[in-house]
């Protein structure tokens, strides 16, 4: 049996579906939230590279190699936000995250 | 079944349950190994896909660096984890609404669209077969999608000087070296010689 | 299945002999070990007391900082790669370009250098 196009889309679909799971279940432990987000990239990234490869064209890898770059400017940015905030407040509940509106 | 179809199902297996058990896993640091686990899988798929060059990269930019990042703020954070699991169990019902919905839309999208013979090779950077996946990339990225190259160069700076201005303290007395400034003594500066009256005692 | 992927059989190899030694490291104990535990033998030193608390200790925010310098500087590594391999194909510009993208990306070194984010202390 031949591996093709669907079958990639389904195992991203169903990576994307697990992050989004991830954030709705682990509402009040950022870091997995922030793992979870992560999950939805990748599988974003599966989407392309399997497009590329399907349809002989580069530029889903192109756009991948972004998001990739994008994906670890956001995790570093987060986890700064996360340690700045923790060192402030000694904690990282979530809820209390809207205080941050001055 | 071929040899290819089988590292598919073996790739896409491990990385889908140890994507569940990101979620699912009590303590986080356990998250995080499963959360690299998930991401070799991912490199195995792009392998598979012949995308050779972002299956390397995927591994030496996540395994290697942002799965160290997370770890090192799951072991810096004192933060009673327990406690956090809290609510899994709550948010259950809505989460499980929410992901069938999703997955099911995922799957009508799927199954609904059609690919056109046409489409084959007419995208804006074709594929040859003779160029090398690595090379291939080089070919396209500086030239023809120079304006993301540079925006993404512009996106890596912000998050150098972010993260250098949200995290970075100095503690208050800690005497430094400075370079220049010891570099740029004299000895008028340095010393200074006293005539001391002999027999005079102090 | 495409030729390329042939050329990755060595890798198969090495990981199918990593997992089994890992996997035979693991199981070996459980089958060959003589075991006869008794409430004694288990419990913590024999002669001492029982451990506080977890074994886990706190890591300095310091590490984090390093850690994510390396991220940035990694990625720039990883799009100087293409860069490499057809540096003879894509000319003046793709060359320029390059530089350009290297100035941006020292432009936040001689910044974290000089806010001394490279220091310890």
């Amino acid at each position: 049996m031949q591996i093709g196009l669907t079958h990639y889309l389904s195992v991203a679909a169903i990576l994307f579906t697990l992050g989004v799971l991830g954030i709705i279940l682990n509402r009040k432990n950022i870091i997995i939230i922030l793992m979870s987000v992560e999950m939805i990239l990748l599988s974003v990234n599966i989407n392309l590279v399997t497009f590329s490869t399907f349809l002989g064209d580069l530029t889903g890898q192109v756009f991948s190699l972004f998001i990739l770059t994008v994906a670890a400017a956001e995790a570093a940015i987060g986890l700064a936000i996360l340690v700045t905030y923790y060192r402030n407040r000694g904690s990282i509940a979530v809820e209390d995250i809207n205080m941050m509106k001055g | 079944m071929n040899v290819a179809a089988v590292f598919f199902y073996l790739f896409s297996a491990i990385m889908l349950a140890s994507a569940f058990m990101v979620i699912a896993a009590k303590n986080p640091v356990h998250s995080v190994l499963f959360l690299i686990l998930a991401f070799v899988n991912a490199s195995g798929l792009f392998l598979l896909m012949g995308a050779e060059f972002l299956a390397m990269i995927l591994v030496v930019v996540y395994v290697g660096a942002v799965a160290v990042l997370f770890l090192f703020v799951v072991m810096m954070l004192d933060v009673d984890f327990a406690e956090l699991k809290q609510g899994f169990l709550q948010y259950l019902p809505l989460g499980s609404v929410i992901g069938i919905v999703v997955a099911i839309e995922l799957l009508l999208v799927m199954v609904g669209f059609t690919q056109s013979d046409a489409a084959l090779g007419a995208g804006a950077s074709p594929i040859q077969a003779n160029v090398s996946n690595t090379e291939a990339l080089g070919l396209v990225l500086y030239t023809k999608y120079v304006y993301l190259f540079q925006a993404s160069g512009l996106v890596l700076l912000t998050a150098m000087i972010g993260a250098i201005v949200l995290t970075l303290r100095h503690k208050p007395d800690v005497k430094r070296q400075v370079i220049a400034d010891q570099n740029a003594r004299t000895r008028a500066d340095a010393i200074e010689i006293k005539k001391a009256p002999s027999r005079a005692g102090v | 299945m495409p030729s390329y992927l042939e050329e990755y059989l060595p890798l198969v190899i090495f990981m199918g002999v990593a997992g089994f030694l890992a996997a035979a490291l693991l199981i070996a104990p459980f089958v060959l070990a003589f075991k006869a535990p008794d409430t004694e033998k288990l419990s913590a030193y024999e002669c001492g007391f029982n451990a506080f608390d977890d074994a886990r200790m706190k890591f300095d925010v310091r590490f984090y900082l390093v850690s994510l310098l390396f991220i940035i500087f990694d990625l720039e590594v990883a799009f100087l790669f293409p860069w490499a391999v057809a540096f003879k194909d894509v000319g003046l510009f793709g060359f320029w370009s390059m530089i350009l993208f290297l100035g941006v990306l020292t432009i936040g070194f001689i910044y974290e250098w000089r806010k001394g984010a490279l220091e310890w202390d």
